[in-house]
Order: structure tokens, then C-alpha cells, then sequence
């Protein structure tokens, strides 16, 4: 485990102030508002901020979670928001190359759950890595 | 692909003014007319007889090689001293600027492949005549070594030859001339080895003519598909699926169009015509799941061909879909119909309750019944009409109707042909724009059994009958069906999920209220929605009912 985090997990004490891995809250509040490249990186410092990270609900704010708020119970059930990133919003918002603080329009959110619905129906198929959103990894073709 | 283009432009020439490089027996059977000047090069204005396209072929090539070989001062001896008369007679004109070069120099020995292209009296029916001539003034080549420009040439125009030794290949099976058909099989074959056939026109015209050679040499006539299990059909359909958007299209479209026809009502009814692996309905399940009120009761019923092995692959498949409407809260129910042929089919299979809403898709399946169908009793209907029939008795709230925009069921075989060699030119072309390599060549067998199916078979083992839009229509119309109209987010979602494929050239178009999904402005897949009207009402339909939009 590295240096860091032992030390600040111990206790803050000692006139050293405050830590950020101090606060789980906080520290989540803060890593809620990371761009999706930076949420991977974040999650790659050390245990601590690994499991944060594995919390679905990050990813939530990276998704278009304030324009279809009762799309959270289906997208839960076909695999959660940090596999609906990484499967379809980052190779969406890639290939239509697009900033993230967005609006999205309800026929894309409608599309890109489209898609990874199909995705989930394949894992349940077993024969393989679903194969069917990889049209949306591929370089542009100008 | 420049060499196609070309001869898509040109088709009248095969067909109306005979070829003078056919063999002369054709041009005797034909009703004799005097030697006439041809049409298309008279339009350019110039003067050549027919019978002498060939003739002036070859000496405008042996014309080009000598000025290519020639050293530029001659050339321009050539351009300001000779005096020729008459240009637009293009044969003497050009013999006398040949017999201006060989006074200076002999003629350089062609390649070997030129002499060939020569002594094949099939080949060049006039493919050099469809570019435009250069105008007679001599334009001076620039300094590339005529090796290259020569070699280019031969490959360009392999391509050319390629099209038009298969479209006069056609023309003799239609006739029923099959040795000769045979024969021109075996000279296209040797050309492939000297053609790219890893791509464009080497590669569609490699599938055409092995699908002409199954038609030709097949004992008993009417070559089979190869291989056809429908294990194999399932997989080669699931790489077509995902190398191209053209299944996703159908796919998406269908379901935005259900969805919406399926709105305000709490028990709800899809009957699918092709239920392969059920790739289309996680989608229809997903969105009703999301739909603002909650989800309907849904029922499936997935009719699939029956499987071999014992395997329930219809059950199978039932409940995947089940697990996954299971976990996003949907009450669902599957039930599987296993037929060979859709006409096999009767409504109370599919026990439609009369409470519900119904909807019908049939994503490609309906031109399998343009077929002659059952031989034995003719008051039965045809097939198409019967299925039509008991697809109106169900009273759906829509049909969803995707096919091929092409006309692949013409009665004249040549008119098939040349159709179907435009249509699978253009899919091979999208194909080739698409990146995933595994895919793409599983694609493109699936794309080779129907290119099969079309050209090699006949009567009742020809199944793939595709027809146009405008057909559909009509045929619908007439069986009682009156057209939904595809709202602007049926158009958003194909517009987005074309933005997401990685190739440029795809497009969407609106058809009065139908939506086309085509590669380069050549629609190749339409799809459809329809109702079916009361029959008391057939009369005093007025409006086009357009099918709101429900936005999640």
C-alpha cells in the first residue's frame, strides 16, 4: 500500500491538517465531479480511491443521468453506469467527438441504451465477449 | 469504383444495339438490319458503322501505344503537319493517322495481354466507346514511362471487360445458349487471376461468376446455395449484423415505429417473422421498460425455421430474452412457431388474444412469398396474398415491413442480373468502407447466398425475390393495408446510429413516410410501417395517420 494513503488512513493528527483521504464523502464528492479519462486515472492511485471509484454512482454523473433520471433501475440491471461509460457513452461521445458537459438529446440517450441493451443480451448469451459494439471502437473512415 | 460506374451507364449496349464483337451468328439472329451507324458514338459526333466498333478499338489502341511510344517532336509533326480529313469517320481517320506513324517508326509489339484482349471477340463490344474520345487534335502525353500507363490501363479495363463478359454471359443463359455460356465462364475465370480480387469490381464480379457457373453447369439446372444449415445462417446473419448498419437500421426503425403504435396500451403483442437470435427485441424491451407509465404486459412470439439437432434453439433464445426482461422489470412471455417457410404458418399458431394490441415485423421474409408456391392446386392463393390475408385478420396495430430496395424478381433473367450486379456492387462498396476485419469476411459469405440464391436458382429454390418500395406499396395497398408514417425520430435515431458507423458514405432518406438507408445516394434497404384498415372502412380512409412521437 503506498506511503500516502497508510499515513493519512492512521490519522490525520500530529498538526498535519487535513487530509483529502480523510473524509470518504468528501473525497467522493470531489472525485464525482472527474471527467471520465481522469475518474480512470483517479482510480488507479491507490486502494482507497480504487473502490471509490468501483461506485456506480460516480459514473452516474458522467452519464446522461439528469435527462432520463428513471432510466437508473434499467441501467443497473444491464450492467451499471461505469460499464454504460466505458461501453457506450466514451466511444459515443469519441466518435461524435464531443465535449462532456453536454446536453444530450432524448434520441441519443435513447440510442446509446439502445445499444447497450444489446450489448448485455449478448453477455447473457456466454459465447464470448459481446461482440456487437465494436463497430463503435473503430477509427473513423474519412 | 470507376470501371462499374461506367458500364452501369451504358446497359443499352448489350442489350439494344448488338454488339458487333458477339459472335456473328447473334447478330443473324436478330432481325437483320442494315449496317447502322451507332447510336451512342453518333450522339458524340462521330460516325462509326457498328460492325466497325471493333475494328476501331483496336486501332485507336494500337494508335495510343504508338504515341505513347513515339518521340514528342514526331508527335508534334503529327498534330500540326498531318492534314486528315474528315474526322468524324472515325475508322478511316484513324488508320490514316497510324499509317502517319509507321512512316517513321514500325509499330512497338503489344503486350501480351493487349493482343489477348484483341483476339477475344466477346470482350470488346464497343468498352472503349462508352468514355468520352478524346477530341482528334493529339494530346501529348506527359513523360510517364508507358510502361505504367499501359499497365493501368489493362487493369482498368480487366475491370470493364469483366462487366461486359458478364453481362453478354447473362444474355446467352437467358437465351439458353449454355455452351456458349459455358465457355465465356471459363475466359472470365483465367481474367480474375489477373484482376485484384480482394476488392471492389474483381471481387463482386468473382462472386457473380461463380454464381453463374453454379446456374450453368449445375446438372439439371438451378445450382443449390452452397452449404445453407441454418446454424450457419444464424452465424453468417450475426457478422452481417455487425459489419454494416443496414440490420441495426431495420432493427432500430422497426422498433421506434412498434413503439410508438404500442403507446396507451397495457398488453401488447409482437409477432416476429425471422426470430434468428433475437437481436432486434432487447432494444423494444429496454424502451418499454423506460416508457413514461410503465411497461405493457409484452408477448413474443418468434417464428424461426425448425432445427435439426433436436436443439430447441426458438426456446433458447425465449429465455435470454425472458432473463433480460426479468431483470429490467418487463412481464414478458415467449412463445416459439417453428416453420420451414413462412407460408407454413397459420394465425392460430400465434394465439393472438383479440384484447391486445398486435404488431407485426418482418424484417426481409416477406419476398421469400413471391414464389410460385405449392405446385398442385391453382385455386389456392399465392402465397404472398394468403399470408397477407391472415396478417390482416390479426388486426395488427402495425406492421413493420423492411426489404431490399432493388428489383431482383423481374421475369427476364438478364434484367435480374444486371440489377442485382448494381445493388450487391453498391453493398460490396459499404462493406468495404467498414473496418472489422473477422466480420467483414462472414459478411460478405452472407451476402454471397444471396447473390447466390438470385442468380443460380429458379422456381420455387429462389427465394431472395426482392422488389422495390413502389411494389411493396402497391401490393400492400391492394391487400388492404394503408401506410404509417415514420415520425422525425425514427429519423433522428437512423441519422445518429449512421454518425456512429465509422464509414462516410452512408445515408438516410425519407420516402414519403418510409425511411431508406443507402451508400451513396443508392438507397439499398427500406423500411416501412402499416396498418391494417377495417373493411367497412376501405372507402373513407382520408388522412394519413403520422404516428406521434413518445420521447423518453
Amino acid at each position: 500500500m503506498p506511503a500516502a494513503s497508510r499515513n493519512s488512513i492512521g490519522g490525520g493528527g500530529g498538526g498535519r491538517g487535513f487530509g483529502i483521504n480523510d473524509d470518504v464523502d468528501i473525497l467522493t464528492e470531489v472525485l464525482k465531479r472527474l471527467d471520465g479519462r481522469s475518474l480512470c486515472v483517479a482510480a488507479c492511485v491507490c486502494r482507497l480511491w480504487s473502490s471509490i471509484a468501483r461506485n456506480d454512482s460516480l459514473w452516474e454523473e458522467l452519464c446522461f443521468r439528469h435527462v432520463s433520471p428513471g432510466a437508473r433501475p434499467v441501467v443497473v440491471a444491464l450492467g451499471g453506469y461505469k460499464r454504460l461509460y466505458m461501453v457506450c457513452v466514451r466511444p459515443v461521445l469519441k466518435r461524435l467527438a464531443l465535449a462532456r458537459p453536454r446536453v444530450w438529446s432524448p434520441v441519443e440517450v435513447q440510442l446509446s441504451l439502445s445499444l447497450f441493451c444489446v450489448d448485455y443480451y449478448e453477455t447473457l448469451a456466454g459465447s464470448g465477449p459481446p461482440s456487437s459494439l465494436l463497430f463503435l471502437c473503430n477509427p473513423v473512415n474519412v | 469504383m470507376v470501371p462499374y460506374e461506367t458500364a452501369a451507364a451504358a446497359p443499352p449496349i448489350p442489350i439494344g444495339n448488338p454488339p458487333a464483337s458477339s459472335s456473328s451468328s447473334s447478330s443473324n439472329t436478330i432481325i437483320p438490319k442494315p449496317p447502322e451507324i451507332d447510336g451512342l458514338l453518333a450522339g458524340a459526333g462521330y460516325k462509326v458503322r457498328s460492325s466497325d466498333l471493333r475494328h476501331v478499338a483496336q486501332r485507336l489502341e494500337r494508335l495510343e501505344t504508338a504515341m505513347l511510344n513515339s518521340p514528342s517532336q514526331q508527335l508534334s509533326l503529327l498534330a500540326s503537319d498531318a492534314v486528315l480529313y474528315n474526322p468524324s469517320d472515325l475508322s478511316t481517320w484513324v488508320d490514316s493517322l497510324l499509317s502517319e506513324l509507321n512512316q517513321s517508326q514500325s509499330l512497338p509489339s503489344l503486350p501480351s495481354d493487349l493482343s489477348d484482349l484483341m483476339s477475344n471477340p466477346t470482350a470488346l463490344d464497343g468498352s472503349w466507346m462508352d468514355q468520352q474520345l478524346p477530341p482528334p487534335t493529339a494530346a501529348v502525353h506527359n513523360q510517364q514511362p508507358p510502361q505504367l500507363t499501359v499497365v493501368t490501363a489493362v487493369e482498368e479495363d480487366s475491370g470493364i471487360r469483366l462487366v461486359h463478359m458478364l453481362m453478354t454471359c447473362a444474355e446467352y443463359v437467358q437465351r439458353g445458349e449454355l455452351a456458349l455460356a459455358g465457355s465465356l465462364i471459363q475466359d472470365m475465370q483465367s481474367l480474375l487471376t489477373r484482376v485484384n480480387t480482394g476488392c471492389g469490381i474483381g471481387k463482386v464480379a468473382g462472386y457473380f461468376i461463380d454464381a453463374l457457373g453454379r446456374r450453368v453447369f449445375a446438372a439439371g439446372g438451378g445450382g443449390g446455395v452452397p452449404g445453407g444449415s441454418a446454424y450457419e445462417n444464424e452465424i453468417l446473419y450475426h457478422h452481417f449484423y455487425e459489419a454494416c448498419p443496414y440490420l441495426k437500421f431495420a432493427h432500430f426503425t422497426a422498433n421506434q415505429a412498434i413503439l410508438e403504435a404500442f403507446d396507451g396500451h397495457d398488453c401488447v403483442h409482437v409477432v416476429d417473422f425471422n426470430l434468428m437470435h433475437g437481436l432486434q427485441w432487447p432494444a423494444l424491451i429496454q424502451a418499454l421498460a423506460l416508457r413514461p407509465g410503465g411497461p405493457p404486459l409484452l408477448r413474443l412470439t418468434g417464428i424461426g425455421p425448425p432445427s435439426p439437432d433436436g436443439r430447441d434453439s426458438l426456446r433458447e433464445i425465449g429465455l435470454r430474452l425472458a432473463e433480460l426482461a426479468r431483470s429490467v422489470n418487463v412481464r414478458f412471455a415467449f412463445r416459439g412457431v417453428a416453420a420451414a417457410r413462412l407460408e407454413d404458418v397459420k394465425p392460430w399458431m400465434l394465439q393472438v388474444n383479440p384484447k391486445e394490441a398486435v404488431a407485426v415485423n418482418s424484417i426481409m421474409q416477406l419476398h421469400k412469398l413471391l414464389g410460385p408456391g405449392s405446385p398442385g392446386d391453382p385455386a389456392r392463393p399465392a402465397p404472398i396474398d394468403a399470408v397477407l390475408g391472415w396478417i390482416r385478420s390479426l388486426n395488427p396495430k402495425i406492421m413493420t415491413v423492411v426489404e431490399q430496395e432493388s428489383n431482383h424478381n423481374q421475369p427476364a433473367f438478364l434484367d435480374r442480373f444486371t440489377e442485382s450486379l448494381y445493388y450487391y456492387s453498391t453493398m460490396f462498396d459499404s462493406l468495404d468502407a467498414c473496418a472489422l476485419q473477422p466480420e467483414k469476411a462472414l459478411a460478405e459469405m452472407y451476402i454471397q447466398r444471396e447473390i447466390c440464391n438470385v442468380v443460380s436458382c429458379e422456381g420455387s429454390a429462389r427465394l431472395e425475390r426482392h422488389e422495390p418500395l413502389a411494389n411493396w406499396r402497391e401490393r400492400l395497398t391492394r391487400a388492404g393495408f394503408r401506410p404509417l408514417h415514420l415520425g422525425s425520430n425514427a429519423f433522428k435515431q437512423a441519422s445518429m446510429l449512421l454518425t456512429l458507423f465509422s464509414a462516410e458514405g452512408y445515408c438516410v432518406e425519407e420516402n414519403e413516410g418510409c425511411l431508406t438507408l443507402g451508400w451513396h445516394s443508392r438507397p439499398l434497404i427500406a423500411a416501412s410501417a402499416w396498418h391494417a384498415v377495417a373493411e367497412t372502412a376501405v372507402g373513407a380512409v382520408s388522412d394519413v395517420p403520422v404516428v406521434g412521437g413518445v420521447v423518453l
